[in-house]
């Protein structure tokens, strides 16, 4: 097929593309795909939410329950995101900096909580820290409790949510390669000041983005959430339950409204990616094109027409 | 003697890089390590930077033991292959880098940091690029920065992998003669790696030639060109000759060469190689002496004023190069597909057993 159209393409060199009918549907087709699956729920949730009026919309959104269920949220988020950015640096430090038996196995483990379904994740928390499990009656003795409670919402949000800054940053760190991190120390510089002074400034924008798809992820995670929280309304209750309780409770409006507030972290975190990756995108390309110029004869003989002119 | 390595062995899973290395360099050398790539040379610069780890053997720097060292406490530079600097940061900051990262009642004050830096950077005449990027230089202005940094935490070694490699043939040309004059200027110790024999050759006081993670030789580029230790830097110098023999009442026979064997090969019936270079080859229109090599004529090539030949030996065929100056070539008036009869001005004898 591919030959026959080569054959085309040369007989008629006017059209080196598909047929005029060929790109409209195509591009109707994607068109109509991102209206149906993107725009029209988008629509939807507006409209239910606002469809008592904008009074019952600010009282759905303001009650106590939704005040505090996005408190937990944000609080949630808070947490979590730090600690993933801490665990994701180290995890991406160790990958690539070091040679060591069993890497390959935990860059694996790395990738695990992606791998296994969120309700299991949470299951494996109540197993764990639950009033029958492996650690829970030592820990409620203590004073300690995790399920149904805040510890166990943030916990098994940050195991879910692990893996993005990792996964990120490995890329990243891999094609800074660790060159100027040995510069450091040889110039004297403490492993904590190479860390600060050369290793975070050449991995910050990649940061960046792992910490905003983290946080969508932490404030949006239901299944973990929803295993060990119990739904204890207005303790344990995170966004994304609250609209599953209103649901079930046939408030669409109420239920569609908090899901708005959902949708509005949505779009910041969108806009915040693309700003973030954007600047990611001018750093590889400025890489490249130095790595260019050191090949094109044009672009050094100017460096050292430049470089002479100078020297004099 | 500033660095006395000895004893050092390294291992990576099951590559031996570096075998009982034992190696000695004065205050105030230039030492090149030379040697074709997976001879252990950068590996051997690692270790004495500290950036890397020996399995055995020991390091000392000005008689003091530094094995267990980490490489900021060495007091040495560094200079990478591609520079590694530090680019979030302007020249200025990258050459500042060393000294303010010391501790504080270490670290000079900031006006005098600032001194010290312009400095260097007049040193390496790049003065006026201290508000740049590294981004924004050439290959050979970042090299310099790059050695200027190195310089600035005032290090009692100076350690330099590759320092050319990655620039084109005039850049490297140029700033190769400039480092031997600046190593004149400073006066540091450095030791520098490179697979480049023309540039160890010419650059360094002396030059460590390795191969498989042993030293073959160490010596004046003199010494190392003139007076080969063994078959491999013998070859690894530059074009060489091969000519196999056997000995025969204290004499090397190698065809209907004689040449006396020395001492140690002077065991009858022994296998020998004896090496010349093309240059060293005479070149014959008839056979003056009975030491004479007949070939066929293949292929004359003039490379500015030598010509190099291509020889095909009657008796076993194997290739011969020469090199003749121009005008010996025209005075010969041969061309390609006549006989010609070699002989060699100067052969250099091993026993043919020794492997490389």
């Amino acid at each position: 097929m591919s030959i026959s159209k080569q054959v085309e393409s040369k007989a008629n060199p006017t059209s080196l593309s598909e047929p005029r009918w060929v790109r409209w549907l195509l591009i109707t087709l994607a068109l109509a795909f991102i209206a149906l699956f993107l725009l029209v729920p988008l629509g939807v949730v507006l409209t239910t939410a606002l469809r008592k009026g904008f009074d019952y919309y600010l009282i759905a959104i303001t009650r106590h329950d939704a005040l505090r269920a996005v408190g937990l949220t944000l609080l949630t988020a808070l947490v979590a995101v730090p600690l993933n950015a801490l665990f994701g640096i180290a995890a991406a430090w160790v990958v690539t900096k070091f040679n060591f038996p069993g890497k390959q196995f935990l860059v694996t483990l790395i990738d695990l909580p992606f791998s296994v379904s969120p309700v299991i994740a949470g299951l494996i928390f109540v197993l764990l820290f639950g009033a029958r499990g492996l650690l829970g009656p030592w820990l409620l003795a203590e004073g300690w409790k995790i399920i149904f409670a805040t510890p166990g919402i943030i916990l098994a949000t940050t195991f879910v949510t692990f893996p993005f800054v990792a996964r990120d940053l490995i890329p990243v760190m891999q094609a800074g390669g660790s060159e100027e991190e040995e510069a450091a120390l040889v110039l004297g510089a403490s492993g904590w000041q190479t860390f600060w002074r050369v290793t975070l400034p050449k991995i910050k924008w990649g940061l960046l983005y792992g910490m905003i798809l983290c946080n969508a992820r932490a404030m949006g995670e239901f299944g973990a959430v929803s295993v060990v929280s119990g739904h204890i309304r207005g303790r344990t209750n995170t966004l994304p339950l609250h609209v599953e309780i209103l649901y079930n409770e046939y408030d669409f409006a109420g239920a569609f409204a908090v899901a708005s507030l959902l949708v509005l972290l949505a779009l910041v975190t969108l806009v915040a990616k693309s700003i973030a990756e954007r600047r990611l995108e001018v750093g590889r390309h400025r890489r490249l094109s130095r790595g260019d110029r050191e090949f094109s004869p044009a672009g050094r003989l100017a460096d050292e027409q430049q470089e002479a002119v100078q020297d004099e | 003697m500033s660095v006395q390595i000895s004893g050092l062995n390294k291992r990576f899973g099951s590559f031996q890089a570096l075998h009982e290395i034992d190696l000695t360099i004065e205050t105030g050398e230039l030492v090149a390590l030379l040697g074709p790539s997976g001879s252990g040379k950068t590996t051997l610069l690692r270790i004495i930077a500290g950036l890397e780890g020996a399995d055995s053997g020991a390091i000392q720097f000005y008689g003091e033991d530094a094995t267990a060292r980490a490489a900021r406490d060495r007091g040495i530079g560094f200079v990478f292959q591609h520079y590694a600097l530090f680019r979030h940061m302007t020249v200025f900051e990258n050459v500042a880098f060393g000294l303010r990262v010391r501790p504080r009642k270490t670290r000079p004050a900031k006006d005098e940091i600032a001194r010290r830096v312009h400095e260097l950077l007049s040193l390496v005449q790049l003065d006026w690029a201290s508000n740049r990027y590294p981004d924004q230089l050439s290959g050979g202005q970042r090299q310099r920065i790059a050695l200027a940094r190195a310089l600035a935490t005032e290090p009692k070694v100076l350690l330099l992998d590759e320092p050319f490699g990655a620039l084109d043939a005039k850049v490297r040309q140029e700033l190769r003669q400039w480092l031997r004059r600046f190593h004149d200027e400073v006066g540091v110790t450095t030791i520098f790696v490179t697979h480049d024999q023309e540039e160890a050759l010419e650059v360094a006081d002396r030059v460590v030639i390795m191969n498989q993670g042993r030293i073959e030789q160490v010596g004046t580029a003199d010494q190392v060109y003139e007076q080969p230790a063994n078959p491999f830097v013998f070859s690894f110098l530059g074009n060489v000759n091969l000519f196999h023999g056997r000995v025969q009442d204290g004499q090397a026979r190698i065809g209907s060469l004689e040449l006396k064997a020395p001492e140690h090969l002077a065991e009858e019936g022994l296998p020998v190689v004896a090496y010349a270079r093309p240059h060293e080859l005479e070149v014959e229109t008839t056979p003056v002496e009975t030491c004479t090599i007949e070939g066929v004529l293949r292929h004359a090539n003039p490379v500015g004023r030598v010509v190099r030949l291509e020889l095909q030996r009657i008796d076993n065929d194997e290739l011969i190069l020469a090199e003749v100056p121009k005008e010996r070539w025209r005075e010969l008036g041969v061309k390609v597909g006549d006989i010609v009869f070699c002989r060699p001005r100067n052969l250099q004898l091993f026993a043919a057993d020794w492997a490389f």
